[in-house]
């Protein structure tokens, strides 16, 4: 639309209809962004923008590599999702995980596999006892599903091990 | 209060959404864009209602919506800024027997649906026929003979 102001076609006409071509124009050129942005919205969502892709899924561990999470970083309200929080600790014993912060005000959990042996609120989170297995793994399959809006923090920590500390964002 | 938030959220969206498309767009209902529609619609409603079926939410959910589109005509009735905003004008396409081609490449037309309009409407054979074209603003194509 670089030529437009010389171009015939886009000088206003009177007759059979009165036309604003300056504000057409304008359309039109809203038209175009706007395209380029629903591309742009179409490549972010495959990239995990809006969860479950690259940019989404994250895996972190502490420091001693202890306590490990695995989960979703953009959640949608009302939509699950999965996380798994590992932990290393003694073989056959319990081992104590405490999921604090924000988490519980942002997300519900709606299952929790395997279940824990022992389960306490503490605070503003829960502190959950795991059984170990024979290499002193244990594993927590969470499925959440977001209730709130906006960012959560959170940290899931276990006694001995560095705690890990994640973000989630929550879409409307 | 969700209700009419997601209620208001979602007219905005779909208006942007439907600017962005052109007036084109849903003008002339193909069966592609009929089942289009009904998707547009379905997703539309999940996420109008939420997980909430009840009475109380869905008529809250429809009274937004229909104050928003009555409280819009009313101001589209009173400031003429407001009314080319959100429908638009009319724009000349034929004139004279002659395409404005720069007009019909901006607004995603052809001179198949130029014909297709005219053909329909008025019988029309030749684009030499046609005195004037116009895109209305509903998408309609309207043709005058010479």
């Amino acid at each position: 639309m670089n030529d437009e102001s010389g171009h015939t076609d886009y000088r206003n006409r009177d007759y059979p209809v009165r036309e604003d071509m300056a504000h057409q124009v304008k359309v039109w050129r809203f038209e175009r962004w706007g395209w380029y942005t629903l591309v742009l919205l179409v490549v972010l969502a495959l990239l995990g923008l809006f969860s479950r892709g690259p940019l989404s899924t994250r895996d972190v561990q502490g420091s001693d590599g202890k306590v490990r999470v695995q989960y979703e970083m953009f959640h949608r309200n009302g939509s699950t999702n999965p996380m798994q929080l590992s932990v290393i600790g003694t073989p056959d014993a319990m081992v104590e995980l405490e999921l604090s912060g924000a988490m519980l005000e942002g997300f519900s959990i709606e299952s929790l596999q395997p279940e824990p042996i022992r389960a306490v609120s503490a605070g503003q989170g829960m502190k959950l006892w795991v059984q170990t297995d024979a290499q002193g793994r244990a594993n927590l399959y969470l499925t959440l599903r977001g209730d709130g809006l906006g960012l959560f923090h959170s940290r899931i920590a276990s006694p001995g091990a560095t705690a890990v500390d994640f973000d989630q964002f929550i879409f409307p | 209060m969700d209700s009419v938030l997601r209620a208001a959220a979602m007219y905005l969206a779909l208006m942007v959404l439907f600017k962005i498309a052109g007036r084109r767009s849903l003008a002339e209902l193909t069966t592609f864009d009929f089942v289009l529609l009904m998707i547009i619609g379905e997703a539309t409603q999940q996420a109008l209602l939420g997980d909430d079926f009840s009475m109380t939410n869905s008529m809250l959910v429809i009274v937004t919506l229909i104050a928003i589109d009555v409280g819009l005509s009313l101001l589209k009735q009173r400031s003429q800024w407001v009314s080319q905003l959100i429908d638009g004008g009319p724009t000349i396409i034929v004139e004279n027997g002659k395409l404005l081609h720069k007009r019909l490449r901006h607004a995603r037309l052809i001179e198949a649906d130029v014909m297709e309009a005219a053909r329909s409407s008025q019988g029309i054979e030749t684009l030499d026929q046609i005195k004037f074209a116009i895109l209305e603003r509903n998408g309609k194509i309207s043709v005058i003979a010479v």
